[in-house]
């Protein structure tokens, strides 16, 4: 899996520099090609028929990309100017479609493989809209083409009134029809799909099925905290009231672990980004990157898991009952641990408990899963007995099953 | 013209339910839908607080509320949907309080609808996607529940209705248990065949979808004939607060940030000729009794500007 930062709320258009250095300061070595960050819909609405304006805009597009470049940072994943969620606000087609190809062009020159283009939106009636937007995606096939670039479709919200709602692609079924429909029409993979959850989050959208249905057509993801409120990327789990995180990343997490997504994995916070003082923004870069990691960690832990011949796990408690439920049969430990004498030679799902002295005498391939939230202390503690084999942490926070009860019903 | 609806909570008593009734009337009312819900409370059963209102035999119960019953066909109005109490199932719960919503309240919920004229019956679904990992793994325990109640219901004469529901985050409402339209299209379309009988339908509540976002033409137009109930009501898109339509907005521009015009072009495309029916007894407990009657009209209103432009 690739990682990226996106530079909304880092970089700003005219001076890109230091957002792009702070990019490259931290240990992030990739960055997405934040397009839209040009053409903001506000400053469209007033500037976008001036050709002096535009041009001054894709202009500044290239300078953007030179800091990029400057820095080393690769950018796999372009991200293509769009007018937001209101249909009012968006120009003809005829514009947009001269913003696409533009875009196509664009990622060519900066190496970008991915385009996140949105669907045109316009008021009128859906049936139509599909069909419009349909045309105007097979139309940029013979571009994207020659540009070597797959365009990503993403899943939308519009604006009632300032409210967000469902808008196109949030559905599997309609998604999948859609994107195999214009592959086929191309004769290749040349479309795929980006999750970003700045709009399914804000929708209060479930991804599990619509991932599930995507599965290998799930090129990016973009991630961030939102709520209800509307139009709002946040550092993910800053987003929090009532004591609790508002995004779910639960099904996220599950979901992208079960299809083994391996594709770009893109944070956005455009807003905490912004908020932050700007001489706070490289500690805000080391967080960022700390936070990255561990949704990585956490979609790849059944990859990990798999990726030992042989483990044994440390705690007899939840959590090892929890990993046994979900991947005993697949991953199967050879015993379990515990610094709990009592529980030596009594078993936990089917699992014998050991003194964990005897993690001494493992054969090397074998990994140490620690089982118990005191990872770190656990962990101190089996290097000071000499332990050299691999040491690596389990979390049950987001398995596919969480249900632990007997479910009513069959008696009743 | 469609029959306009609203929930007799608030606005029925239990100590003069034909008052009740009367203003219902008045104020341009047909129908009601029968707030059961609120003789077990939903606040009660998460904290394992049962308080034994299902615990009295039918008889007992019928007599409880036959002065309802009376009530209404005196002021004139058909008891049209009733709300079972919910939910049906606690996950932390314990089995006691799980077997009693299960054993005891839901069939004698049954009873009393039948007893009480109603044809549909709204229940919510388990809510349990997150703890089982899948929505249809969470779905097959509500059809266990539809399954168990659907001879009563086919014998009765009563349809089912599962609601579009949210579930919390945090503050934030994110998609709870029947929020697919395509899903809960095909399960009616499956049980009502096995069953020879339309035992399942659905309720469109256009609060909870605003919260989560759904598209509402599409998610109606998509379940057809499968809608049969409604529960109309507003609020900000962030918290359930069961008010007037056209009430809130996100914007200067004081423009409605509810999806109103959505919501009438899915009832026109699929030609719904059933009741709307508000679910808005909050709206009551915000104005002073005093306008209790103006409020109802005002309500009762809008379902007449509605209807025009549903059946035109």
């Amino acid at each position: 899996m690739e990682i990226l930062c996106a530079p909304a709320g880092l970089s700003a258009w005219e001076y890109p520099g230091q957002g792009v250095l702070d990019i490259a300061g931290s240990a992030f070595e990739q960055a997405m090609l934040d397009i839209a960050l040009l053409f903001p819909v506000k400053e469209f609405r007033r500037n976008g028929a001036e050709e002096n304006w535009l041009a001054g805009r894709w202009q500044a597009a290239e300078t953007f990309l030179s800091k990029f470049q400057q820095k080393k940072l690769g950018l796999p994943l372009a991200y293509a100017p769009h007018f937001g969620y209101r249909a009012a606000d968006w120009p003809s087609l005829a514009v947009y479609q001269d913003f696409a190809e533009r875009s196509l062009r664009f990622c060519q020159v900066a190496g970008s493989r991915y385009l996140v283009l949105r669907p045109f939106m316009a008021e009128m009636p859906t049936d139509k809209l599909i069909e419009v937007n349909r045309e105007f995606y097979q139309g940029l096939i013979p571009l994207a083409r020659e540009a070597q670039v797959v365009i990503l479709l993403e899943n939308q919200a519009r604006s009632i009134n300032g409210h967000l709602v469902r808008g196109r692609f949030t559905s599997a079924e309609e998604t999948v029809d859609f994107i195999d429909g214009l592959n086929a029409f191309a004769g290749e993979e040349r479309f795929g799909f980006c999750l970003h959850m700045g709009a399914s989050g804000a929708c209060g959208l479930n991804v599990y099925d619509l991932l599930h249905a995507l599965s290998g057509r799930l090129k990016a993801v973009i991630l961030c905290d939102s709520d209800a409120t509307g139009d709002r990327e946040l550092l993910p789990f800053t987003g929090a009231s009532k004591g609790a995180c508002e995004t779910d990343w639960l099904n996220l997490i599950r979901s992208l672990r079960e299809i083994s997504f391996d594709g770009l994995l893109v944070l956005d916070m455009r807003d905490t980004a912004a908020a932050f003082p700007p001489l706070l923004r490289p500690k805000l870069m080391e967080m960022a990157q700390a936070v990255l990691q561990y949704i990585l960690w956490q979609i790849e832990m059944e990859k990990t898991v798999a990726s030992y011949p042989k483990r044994v796990l440390f705690g007899a408690g939840r959590m090892c009952r929890n990993y046994m439920s979900n991947y005993g049969k697949e991953y199967p430990p050879l015993f379990t641990c515990d610094n709990n004498s009592r529980l030596w030679g009594s078993s936990v799902a089917g699992l014998v408990v050991h003194d964990p002295k005897d993690l001494l005498s493992l054969p090397p391939d074998c990994a140490i899963f620690i089982c118990n939230i005191y990872y770190r202390e656990i962990e101190a503690q089996l290097r000071d007995m000499g332990v050299k084999n691999p040491i690596e942490f389990f979390n049950d926070e987001c398995l596919s099953s969480l249900y632990a009860g007997t479910l009513l019903g069959e008696g009743a | 013209m469609l029959e306009i609806g609203v929930q007799t909570k608030e606005a029925v008593s239990d100590e003069n339910p034909q008052a009740g009734f009367e203003m219902l009337r008045e104020a341009g009312f047909a129908c009601v839908d029968f707030s059961l819900n609120g003789y077990l409370l939903n606040t009660d059963i998460y904290e394992n607080r049962l308080n034994r209102f299902f615990d009295a035999s039918i008889a007992e119960l019928e007599s409880f509320f036959a002065p309802h019953k009376a009530g209404a066909q005196k002021a004139g109005i058909r008891i049209h949907q009733m709300h079972m109490p919910y939910p049906i199932y606690v996950p932390s719960g314990t089995r006691e309080v799980n077997e009693y919503l299960w054993q005891k309240m839901a069939p004698k919920s049954m009873e009393l609808c039948a007893y009480l004229g109603c044809h549909y019956i709204v229940i919510h679904g388990f809510k349990l996607a997150r703890e089982l990992g899948r929505e249809d793994l969470e779905w097959a325990q509500t059809e266990k529940f539809i399954h168990y109640l659907a001879p009563m219901a086919k014998e009765m004469g009563i349809t089912l209705c599962v609601e579009n529901l949210y579930t919390s985050l945090g503050g934030h409402m994110v998609e709870g248990p029947c929020c697919n339209a395509r899903k809960a299209a095909e399960r009616i379309e499956r049980i009502n065949e096995q069953y020879g009988a339309e035992v399942l339908g659905f309720c469109f509540d256009t609060g909870h979808a605003n919260l989560v976002g759904l598209d509402m033409e599409e998610f109606i137009t998509t379940l057809g004939p499968g809608l049969k109930v409604l529960h109309i009501h507003d609020n900000d898109g962030i918290t359930d607060l069961h008010q007037v339509p056209y009430t809130f907005a996100r914007t200067r521009e004081n423009t409605s940030s509810t999806d109103w015009a959505g919501f009438l072009r899915g009832l026109r495309n699929i030609k719904y000729r059933g009741v709307l029916n508000f679910e808005t007894a909050p709206v009551l407990t915000a104005f002073p009794r005093e306008m209790h009657l103006e409020t109802l009209k005002f309500i009762a209103r809008i379902g007449a500007y509605w209807s025009k432009e549903i059946v035109q």
